[in-house]
């Protein structure tokens, strides 16, 4: 697992400014002088530091530290070598005085998930990012000052949290931000739907008319209890299918995701025959082995069964989907553990292992 | 649950009698007109309801038992169901007036 | 990291406890499956199979909450309670979709191009003439205000069938039609299809090169082995099976594998043959097989082929078969029965059907329409079939003398639909099947002389009763069976 934020960065030789920087990270020493203010240079070997950017990074071991101080450059700061797949295009935020680096997308990754915010009205069983209820507002001033930095030729970017709708306003900003700055990217939202219950939220979100946008909705059971009980919130069932009505009434693309386990498992081909005959225009099925991540570990006792042993009710359940021309994806399963048939359902991960908090 | 009283009177035919505190005339009725192809009914409204039953000359006699008793099942069905529509009425004009309605349930992809 | 929050995650039980206070119902009908168990239905056709017991549980209001079983009724829409109640913006939703495409209108469009024929089956239901009875062939005219009619219509799926007689033996009226329509089309933009109905006799190159440049699909009649299908079907000379094979060969090497589908009609013969009628089929190189009652309708009353077996008779017949299709799936032939398979649709797919016969409203003008040789404008085939035995009851007026609105919109048309639509009469409206079923007003008026008739005498009531019965016996009972039936649900 890639490990992106780190408290293990030492400037090096004379610095001239410690204030909080979103930037890209460039390895050009060439990059035009105008727009070196709002980058950071990547020193990977003895080469001359460039001036003008807003900082320098050297991965330790690149340079000595005697030809950093002898070099007119300031600013310079070493980064520990495990950070060596930063590159050029990323985008991090870095803060010189908490010795804080935090990367918040990389160029080369097919998908880059952007955490904006970790509070949650939900609570589920087996979170893999558990709620903190505290102000995290910064985060969507610093996307925003992000995503004018990304890259236009990103395929794929997934807003998600946290429940990224209790942004409110600021979410249909930061769609704004991304369909003006990143015009043929997919957005992909992960959201537990709730919100969307209010038709006049839901109608508002839908005046982004983004190219390519889609809100991946967790639906854990066909029986309302069960899924509330899953998401640990009274009420939640009505509100999320409420919540999808809604979007697709508004004309918005909406996949359904489920993750498979303990709970979860037993009525899947009946939770099938709900989605078939009430959901059935719904533009994805995202059916989701467990990781091992968040609060999953403590609820194991609730939530652990052995992929092996449902693999019956995942044929039933995919072969209900299927038969009513829904489109069905598998992830996070080993393509050992399915039968034939469900092979072809099977998909590359879709949320990038890397994701972690802030701090 | 009162039991009901069977009796064969001429050979084609057969008395019926039921509780009125326990069977609807409605039910009744009902359950007789899905019997017609099987027998005719003459039902009266008395102490009890009343119900004589004389079966279509089609019908072997050796088949008159397990049609009286289908006949008193669906008795106790058409019951149920009266039941069920007098809970679910109200409920079902709320979906179907909501189906019928102007408003977009769902936008055209 | 949290510290771990254990404790703060509150158990399954917790969130069952607005279970407690009790649950309602939500509109259902109910039948007896078989002796120990019901099926029931919700408002859109989903079904459930339960004991006897749980039905009286169920209506009491003393099913345990949480039960599979009650999880099941909750889930599909049975019963709702404290907990949720976003079933009621689902039901509304599912009862529109199954109904939405009423507003789509007449979808298919019968051209009776002449009544001449040179085959003289006994069940025909139009009269026969001979080879030179030109009297009997629809006119230009009729046909340019038949395709005007047409195009009024607005379904964005518009499917014209050309009958008869033997169709065939006016194909230039057909080649004028097609080609007529399709430039019609070019404004209109419909997804329009044309299929003919022939017994293939008249199947020559021109007929088969026209029908290949414009898409135009074949549907013939094959009853069975040449034995049955020449006794079904005499023709002079006797060769009306081996007509019907050679036709066939030739569509599918001249045009595709996919052009030509076969009908068969059950007659005295048929019975006690089902098994061989199959397999003819399967040799033929068919995947479906659409096991057809036998209709009340024209000469099949005047010759008394209808009298001959009763409906009992018929089920047998038909469950053989469905049994024996059933088992060729099992051993690895995928083989389809076309009328479980349109009941299935009904019992699984969100939508609605356009099979004429099983639609409630009936399919009667408003899914199709009949243009007779004469002129003559029918709410079905059955209703143009029962003026060819005299009976004018489901005429909706005449090409030439009437306008659309006329006809549409007419007592003739919409009395019958009214009054026979099965959410409101006697016996179907508190029927399980009712969402499966249909009203045939032209069926039962033929039989009982009453558009709705007493359903307790209807052969339509007592075959489709059976049949459903027994699809959800096996869709219950017989996991194998189920997975063969599901397969052939097409949404």
């Amino acid at each position: 697992m890639l490990r992106l934020n780190t408290k293990e960065i030492e400037a090096v030789g004379k610095t001239t400014r410690s204030d909080q920087v979103i930037a890209r990270i460039s390895t050009n020493p060439n990059l035009p002088a105008a727009v070196r203010s709002s980058h950071i240079f990547l020193a990977k070997k003895s080469d001359e530091l460039p001036g003008g950017f807003s900082y320098v990074f050297c991965l330790e071991d690149s340079l000595k530290n005697e030809d950093i101080k002898a070099s007119d450059v300031s600013d310079v700061y070493q980064i520990p070598q495990y950070l060596n797949f930063v590159g050029d295009g990323d985008i991090v935020r870095f803060n010189p005085l908490k010795g804080m680096l935090n990367v918040l997308y990389r160029k080369s990754s097919a998908f880059n998930a952007l955490l904006v915010t970790e509070r949650c009205n939900n609570f589920c069983l087996m979170c893999s990012q558990p709620p903190k209820d505290i102000d995290d507002s910064y985060i969507v001033q610093d996307l925003l000052k992000a995503i004018p930095l990304m890259s236009r030729s990103s395929p794929e970017i997934c807003i998600t949290g946290g429940e990224p709708t209790l942004l409110g306003d600021d979410l249909l900003r930061l769609l704004k931000a991304l369909k003006g700055n990143l015009p043929s990217t997919a957005v992909h939202v992960l959201s537990n739907g709730r919100r969307f219950s209010d038709p006049e939220f839901t109608a508002k979100m839908a005046t982004i008319n983004h190219h390519d946008l889609m809100y991946g909705i967790p639906v854990y059971s066909d029986v309302s209890n069960i899924h509330d009980y899953v998401v640990q919130a009274d009420g939640a069932f009505d509100e999320t299918i409420r919540g999808i009505l809604n979007l697709k009434q508004n004309g918005q693309r909406v996949e359904i995701r489920v993750v498979l386990h303990k709970q979860t498992y037993k009525r899947l081909p009946q939770l099938a025959m709900f989605l078939a005959r009430n959901l059935l225009f719904v533009d994805h099925v995202a059916l989701m082995g467990l990781e091992n991540m968040g609060f999953t570990k403590f609820n194991m006792d609730d939530l652990w069964i052995d992929p092996y042993d449902y693999q019956k009710e995942l044929r039933d359940a995919v072969e209900i989907l299927h038969r009513y021309r829904m489109n069905v994806s598998i992830y996070n399963l080993q393509l050992c553990l399915l039968d034939d048939w469900l092979k072809p359902f099977a998909r590359k991960s879709d949320l990038p292992q890397f994701l972690r908090t802030v701090n | 649950m009162k039991a009901n009283e069977l009796q064969f009177e001429s050979s084609s035919e057969c008395q019926l009698s039921f509780d009125k505190n326990v069977y609807s005339l409605a039910a009744i009725k009902k359950a007789a007109y899905k019997f017609a192809a099987e027998f005719a009914t003459n039902i009266s409204d008395k102490e009890k309801i009343e119900v004589k039953i004389t079966f279509n000359s089609d019908i072997k006699k050796e088949e008159y038992p397990k049609i009286v008793q289908g006949f008193q099942h669906e008795v106790l069905d058409q019951d149920l169901r009266e039941q069920i529509a007098k809970e679910t009425g109200p409920i079902r004009n709320v979906i179907l007036a909501e189906a019928f309605s102007k408003t977009a349930l769902l936008t055209e992809e | 990291m949290l510290s771990p929050p254990k404790g703060k995650f509150r158990s399954l039980d917790t969130f069952n406890e607005s279970l407690a206070v009790g649950y309602k119902l939500l509109p259902f009908r109910f039948i007896r499956l078989d002796s120990n168990r019901y099926v029931l239905t919700n408002e859109v056709g989903e079904f459930i199979v339960v004991d006897d017991n749980t039905l009286r549980e169920l209506v009491s209001k003393v099913l345990q909450p949480n039960s599979d079983i009650y999880n099941d009724l909750k889930a599909k829409h049975f019963l709702f309670d404290d907990d949720s109640n976003v079933a009621l913006d689902l039901l509304s939703l599912k009862v529109r979709s199954k109904y939405e495409q009423l507003s789509q209108f007449t979808g298919l469009h019968l051209f009776v191009v002449t009544l001449r024929c040179d085959h003289s089956c006994p069940y025909c239901q139009v009269s026969r003439q001979s080879d030179d009875r030109l009297a009997f062939d629809m006119s230009k005219e009729t046909a340019a205000k038949g395709l005007e009619l047409t195009f009024k219509s607005p379904s964005p799926n518009i499917k014209i069938e050309f009958q008869g007689g033997e169709p065939l033996l006016n194909f230039e009226l057909i080649k004028w039609i097609v080609i007529e329509a399709e430039r019609m089309n070019e404004v209109h933009k419909r997804d329009l299809q044309f299929v003919i109905t022939t017994n293939l006799s008249q199947i020559n190159d021109e007929i088969l090169e026209f029908a290949r440049q414009h898409g135009i699909l074949f549907s013939t009649s094959l009853d069975g082995p040449e034995y049955i299908h020449k006794a079904n079907r005499p023709r002079p000379g006797d060769d009306s099976y081996t007509r019907t094979i050679s036709g066939i060969n030739r569509i599918r090497e001249s045009i595709g594998p996919d052009s030509v589908s076969a009908l068969m009609t059950t007659t005295e013969k048929s019975l006690g043959s089902v098994k061989e009628i199959i397999d003819e089929y399967v040799q033929q190189g068919f995947h479906h097989i659409f096991l057809r009652p036998l209709s009340p309708y024209g000469f099949a009353i005047k010759t008394r082929w209808y009298e001959r077996y009763d409906v009992d008779r018929w089920l047998d017949f038909y469950f053989e078969g469905l049994d024996y299709i059933l088992k060729l799936n099992k051993d690895g032939l995928p083989f389809v029965e076309i009328y479980a398979s349109i009941i299935l649709n009904k019992m699984f797919s969100p939508f609605g059907t356009t099979y004429v016969d099983l639609m409630s409203p009936a399919g009667h003008g408003i899914a199709v329409i009949a243009f007779n040789y004469d002129g003559e404008v029918y709410a079905s085939d059955e209703s143009r079939m029962l003026a060819e035995m005299g009976d004018k009851t489901f005429r909706l007026g005449n090409i030439h003398k009437n306008t659309y609105e006329e006809m549409m919109l007419s007592d003739t048309l919409l009395d019958a639909l009214e009054q026979s639509i099965t959410e409101s009469v006697p016996s179907c409206n508190d029927c399980a099947f009712q969402p499966y079923c249909g009203s045939d007003p032209t069926f039962h008026y033929a039989t009982q002389k009453d558009v709705v008739g007493h359903k307790a005498f209807s052969a339509f009531c007592r075959r489709n009763m059976a049949i459903m019965r027994r699809l959800v016996t096996l869709l219950t009972d017989d996991a194998d069976a189920r997975r063969i039936l599901m397969s052939w649900v097409r949404i």
